[in-house]
């Protein structure tokens, strides 16, 4: 796998259903125009991310991750996306550590009215991660084969 | 035998007998030299078996767990830490613990003392803390050597040595030279890498893993009755050990136990491939201290770091 002008990212995003998956269907409605690099998979709330979501997605092959709850304050839940700050914040570093790209890892506050702000974060991440080279992080070069999807 | 010993045993054996327990937790002398191992016992005559010296390695509050009733556990400063942070995360009332604080000058690798003398430890008579040195007796011989070049590398970086919760105390906390820039060398090393190097690094590391589960065994913070790494719907990691599954667990467990973790050195210590695992968790300890100021096992009254948040807190990585 070479990388090449053709190389698009592939982006899993963990939208909270409240505000963020909201956000992102008010994209859709509205028309904004952001890149189709990413997949979205509907959560109850950012805080029920586990760091083991995200380094599941870098081992199965997805070229980086993005959490998006609602803003400080509006969590559906009160403290769910406190909660999710703390976790990711240390989960960002410590894989950092390791020698993941920070790029791989991406958070963001959308609200259910932000459909522009939602199509901005993803076109950014998605050129953030154009600057990068696709996830090899788990590729086993002894026999060739890519992470298992 | 020290005073201290001495100490122990009659404390040990009091506590006992008057039924203030239900079992002791301390170590006793091991099967090879200097080695020890841990002695759970509710024989007051076991306690004359009680030992304590520099070689006391175990961190014994993962016995907490599984024994039931009160426990009586001797603790150093790395033990009492984790056995607050139990506490904390409500897995042991304190009521339930009689810790029994040792103050620790720091525990001696034996590695680090064969390869100074030269010699296999059969060889070496004794080896005793003489203030901040340690004394090793050699066919009569008696050499010192700096505490810096004997410590285990968890001691290097330890503070408090001295257990801060306890309900006895025994024995006078004594100097413990540490040094935190040395117990961290390894980590400047790696920091001091680029991301790929880094990940390179751990590849090989984690290539030699036999996903024994040493590490999660005696790890105090480890304490999920069911681990993510046993769940088979989904299978977040493959039961081989293959080096991708074995990094995911690690790294995994390393974020899982954030907070808890004391950075006792267990983990490293029951390693037997030698992963230099401490580096992750010392890391780990750092990383939440520069973000939370929070330090694991040194408040019981404190919610743990997982369950608490801040209004206000670092998020200059959320868009």
């Amino acid at each position: 796998m070479t990388q090449d002008a053709e190389y698009e990212p592939r982006i899993l995003g963990f939208l909270c259903r409240w505000c963020s998956y909201a956000g992102a269907d008010l994209a859709g409605t509205s028309r904004k125009k952001y890149p189709a690099n990413i997949r979205i998979i509907k959560i109850p709330c950012s805080g029920r991310i586990d760091p083991l979501l995200i380094v599941r997605a870098l081992r199965v092959g997805f070229d980086g991750v993005l959490v998006s709850g609602c803003h400080p304050g509006d969590c559906h839940y009160q403290t769910g996306n406190y909660r999710a700050r703390r976790r990711m914040s240390i989960t960002k570093k410590f894989l950092e550590y390791m020698g993941v790209e920070p790029e791989r890892l991406q958070a963001s506050w959308v609200s259910a009215s932000e459909g522009g702000k939602f199509a901005e974060v993803v076109t950014e991440i998605t050129s953030d991660l154009k600057q990068i080279s696709p996830n090899r992080l788990f590729s086993d070069e002894r026999d060739g084969t890519k992470a298992a999807q | 035998m020290s005073e201290t010993e001495q100490k122990l045993r009659s404390e040990a054996r009091d506590l006992l007998e008057k039924g203030r327990v239900n079992h002791i937790i301390g170590y006793e002398a091991g099967s090879l030299k200097f080695s020890t191992t841990p002695l759970i016992t509710s024989d007051k005559e076991d306690t004359d078996r009680l030992v304590i010296n520099p070689f006391i390695n175990n961190n014994l509050s993962v016995f907490l767990g599984e024994v039931g009733g009160k426990a009586g556990i001797v603790a150093r400063g790395c033990d009492a830490r984790s056995i607050v942070s139990l506490i904390q995360d409500k897995q042991l009332a304190r009521e339930d613990v009689f810790i029994i604080g040792v103050p620790c000058g720091g525990i001696i690798d034996l590695d680090k003392v064969e390869k100074l003398t030269g010699l296999d430890r059969d060889e070496i008579d004794d080896i005793a803390w003489q203030g901040d040195k340690a004394a090793v007796t050699i066919g009569g011989a008696r050499k010192e050597f700096p505490a810096k070049e004997v410590l285990t590398d968890d001691c290097l970086s330890c503070e408090p040595p001295d257990p801060r919760e306890y309900d006895l105390l025994i024995g006078e906390v004594g100097p413990l030279v540490t040094d935190g820039e040395l117990g961290r060398s390894k980590i400047k090393e790696l920091e001091a890498m680029t991301p790929e190097q880094r990940w390179e690094f751990w590849k090989s590391e984690f290539s030699r893993c036999i996903r024994c589960y040493a590490c999660r065994q005696v790890c105090p913070a480890c304490f999920c009755n069911r681990c993510f790494s046993e769940e088979t719907e989904p299978a977040w990691i493959s039961p081989l050990p293959r080096w991708q599954d074995n990094l995911v667990f690690q790294a995994i467990r390393m974020i899982h136990v954030a907070g808890r973790c004391t950075n006792c050195g267990e983990c490293e210590r029951a390693c037997p491939v030698n992963i230099p695992l401490r580096s992750l968790s010392k890391k780990m300890e750092e990383i939440v201290d520069e973000l939370f100021h929070y330090r694991a096992g040194t408040d019981k009254e404190a919610p743990p770091l997982m369950a608490a948040y801040q209004p206000e807190e670092a998020e200059d990585f959320i868009r």
